[in-house]
């Protein structure tokens, strides 16, 4: 089986029209995500600016009055009596003391709630604004060396977390699943078609049949040739995929997100998610290669295979991962199809959402797949001779013999 | 002289919308010994390939039967696989590996012990003279030189039977020549090789034997002198002819019969 798996492999990979197609996939999607971040982005700041926001607001001293008139310069902002007690995704929570002379302000915010994000970044610049004044009278007053004021009395404190992390994080849970199994997608069926109906037109399948080695054999060497080649080009897609995505918020960040500083990558690629996320790619690579490796030997030409394929192709996979993967939460009829469950699986492993029983059901439902797959379609697989690509198949005589008396009635 | 292939009452159909049930090999049955050459004369679409491919494994008989060295297609496929080279009607290559990468894998998939793999491998590439071309992808080579690396690929593990279809067709005269020569040095090792071909004058030059198929009926078989003498004719192309008309003439008197009735 090796020695099979290293021509097969060896043919697809030197295959410089196979690996186009690949590239094709990362060329054409990743300026189109590009794009549709891009427009993500200036949606979420238009929505941000267009939002009122509540400050409660609480002084400990009786100096600083003007301090409200400053802040309601700030439009959309309504200020409003009330000091923070515990963590709130609504409000974003000022107090104000004086520290020698001058104020010393503590901000509470959500930094999940991107509005609040938005609107803070415009108090801390009219806060300082307002620190600075008072340090000019201060100086002014005492006659003291401007120097010594440069401290910035602002604390700013974070209620919830990172939130570039959990923005990312969600993007990223849903996009690279999708677009790295559809590089497994585009990459499995470009190998299957070759490794099934191109063996057949060029007749080495003939060749290799009459070798010593079982049916079986060649069949599943065929399979985990697709699978490996799906991998490696899954894996390469999530890998670009990352690195693009993460170079792209990296700079959307700074700009949009001001005093939201650095975006760790530990906190986003983690050995659980890497692993698990190679788990789901190989699995999704095997039964997107049992499926269209199959659907490509019924076919005795490339031509005829990339038709037989397509169908599978959109009704079997795309279609399924497109609609539903955005949409759905997970629960058992997602976890009973298979690259769909697996791909949902991905999602949530991304976004740290670790939820075991989708998991285990998961986990179940794709060893049953894998068992009736190996006991039911591979022979039946064998016995119709797919892989030779002939159409004297006894599906296809039965078809045939059937579309004949029709013809004759 | 020891039988190594004896085809007995071998038929295969296939359906056809068209034309409905096809017979494309009919009730053959032929014998080849050790160290004989035996050809398979017929035009396109007389039923050499499939004869060649159920001998060769790949498709399953209606009826009938095809032992070779001793081993029956349909019950002991793996020691018939073990016991033939087979060369297809296309040099079957994969194209983007080289000569030396496919006869060294092809060695290794046929169980050819590992120590003398190497010895072996530039061996045949040395006596077909593709040394030159050795490490190009077979996808960049003539057709000349495919043909020869697909040759050294049927031999590498030196079986005692060869099934070649068609295996100088489309080549040129220098090319077509030196394949003959080596099919005559693997005949001269003793070698059992079933050989199919369109061209009269290849077939009469290598054959030890000639069977005439048309229409998937085995027509005549017998020594290229045994058929000359049976027809009385001459050149290889006018006995050919000669059979075929005689089937047609019976064919015909069948039809005629069946029409009375």
């Amino acid at each position: 089986m090796k020695t099979l798996v290293i021509i097969f492999l060896k043919d697809l990979l030197r295959n410089k029209m196979l690996g186009l197609m690949v590239l094709l996939v990362p060329l054409i999607f990743y300026p189109l995500i590009y794009w549709g971040i891009t427009q993500f982005m200036l949606l979420r700041t238009a929505f941000s600016e267009n939002t009122v926001i509540t400050v409660k607001y609480h002084s400990e001293t009786s100096e600083f009055g003007d301090l409200k008139d400053s802040l309601s310069a700030i439009n959309n902002l309504i200020i409003e009596p009330g000091f923070f007690k515990q963590a709130d995704t609504d409000n974003i929570y000022l107090t104000v003391r004086s520290q020698q002379g001058l104020p010393y302000f503590e901000v509470y915010v959500d930094s999940s709630n991107s509005s609040l994000l938005s609107m803070s970044a415009q108090i801390e610049k009219s806060l300082s604004k307002y620190y600075r004044s008072s340090v000019d009278r201060i100086v002014k007053e005492n006659d003291y060396t401007p120097e010594y004021f440069q401290v910035y009395n602002i604390e700013m404190n974070d209620t919830e977390g990172d939130e570039s992390v959990v923005v990312i994080l969600k993007i990223l849970s849903l996009l690279v699943p999708l677009f790295s199994i559809m590089s497994i997608l585009g990459s499995c069926v470009a190998a299957s078609v070759e490794l099934a109906s191109g063996h057949s037109e060029d007749k080495t399948s003939e060749t290799t049949l009459t070798l010593p080695v079982e049916r079986k054999v060649i069949m599943i060497s065929k399979f985990i040739s697709v699978s490996i080649y799906g991998i490696l080009a899954g894996s390469l897609n999530f890998i670009f995929l990352t690195v693009f995505m993460m170079q792209i918020f990296r700079s959307f960040m700074g700009i949009i997100d001001q005093g939201i500083e650095g975006i760790g990558w530990s906190k986003i690629i983690s050995f659980n998610t890497l692993f698990f996320s190679f788990v789901s790619l190989c699995l999704t690579a095997f039964f997107i290669s049992l499926i269209f490796v199959t659907a490509a030997g019924f076919a005795s030409k490339r031509k005829e295979g990339s038709v037989l394929v397509s169908p599978f192709m959109a009704a079997v996979t795309y279609i399924p991962l497109v609609i539903v993967i955005p949409a759905l939460e997970p629960g058992i009829l997602i976890s009973a199809v298979p690259v769909l469950n697996v791909a949902f699986a991905m999602k949530l492993i991304i976004s740290g959402d670790i939820n075991t029983l989708f998991i285990i059901q998961t986990a179940i439902f794709s060893f049953l797949w894998t068992f009736t797959a190996y006991r039911y379609i591979l022979p039946f697989l064998l016995d119709e001779e797919v892989l030779m690509g002939y159409s004297d198949t006894s599906l296809a005589k039965k078809i045939k013999g059937k579309l004949f008396k029709w013809k004759l009635k | 002289m020891e039988t190594k292939v004896k085809i007995e009452n071998l038929s295969k159909h296939f359906s056809d919308p068209q034309r409905g049930l096809v017979k494309a090999v009919d009730n053959v049955s032929l014998e080849a010994f050790s160290g004989e050459i035996f050809g398979l004369l017929g035009p396109n679409g007389a039923g050499k390939t499939t004869t060649l491919r159920m001998m060769a494994t790949l498709m399953r008989p209606d009826s009938g039967s095809i032992s070779i060295a001793g081993y029956d297609t349909v019950s002991e496929p793996q020691k018939v696989r073990r016991s033939i080279g087979y060369l297809s009607s296309t040099t079957a290559l994969y194209p983007r590996l080289s000569p030396r990468e496919i006869i060294s894998y092809f060695a290794q998939l046929n169980d050819y012990p590992s120590t003398e793999l190497v010895t072996r491998v530039e061996k045949l590439i040395s006596h077909f003279g593709i040394q030159d071309y050795a490490d190009t992808y077979s996808e960049k080579l003539s057709t000349g030189m495919k043909q020869l690396t697909s040759i050294a690929r049927t031999v590498v593990h030196d079986p005692p039977v060869l099934i070649l279809d068609e295996p100088s067709t489309g080549l040129d005269v220098i090319v077509a020549q030196k394949i003959h020569h080596h099919i005559f040095e693997l005949k001269n090792e003793g070698k059992t090789i079933i050989f199919s071909s369109h061209n009269m004058g290849e077939v009469e030059k290598l054959c030890d034997r000639i069977g005439i198929i048309n229409k998937g009926k085995l027509l005549a078989a017998g020594t290229p002198d045994e058929l000359r003498e049976i027809s009385k004719k001459h050149y290889m192309e006018d006995v050919f002819v000669f059979f075929v008309r005689e089937y047609e003439k019976e064919i015909g008197y069948e039809k005629k019969e069946a029409a009375c009735i």
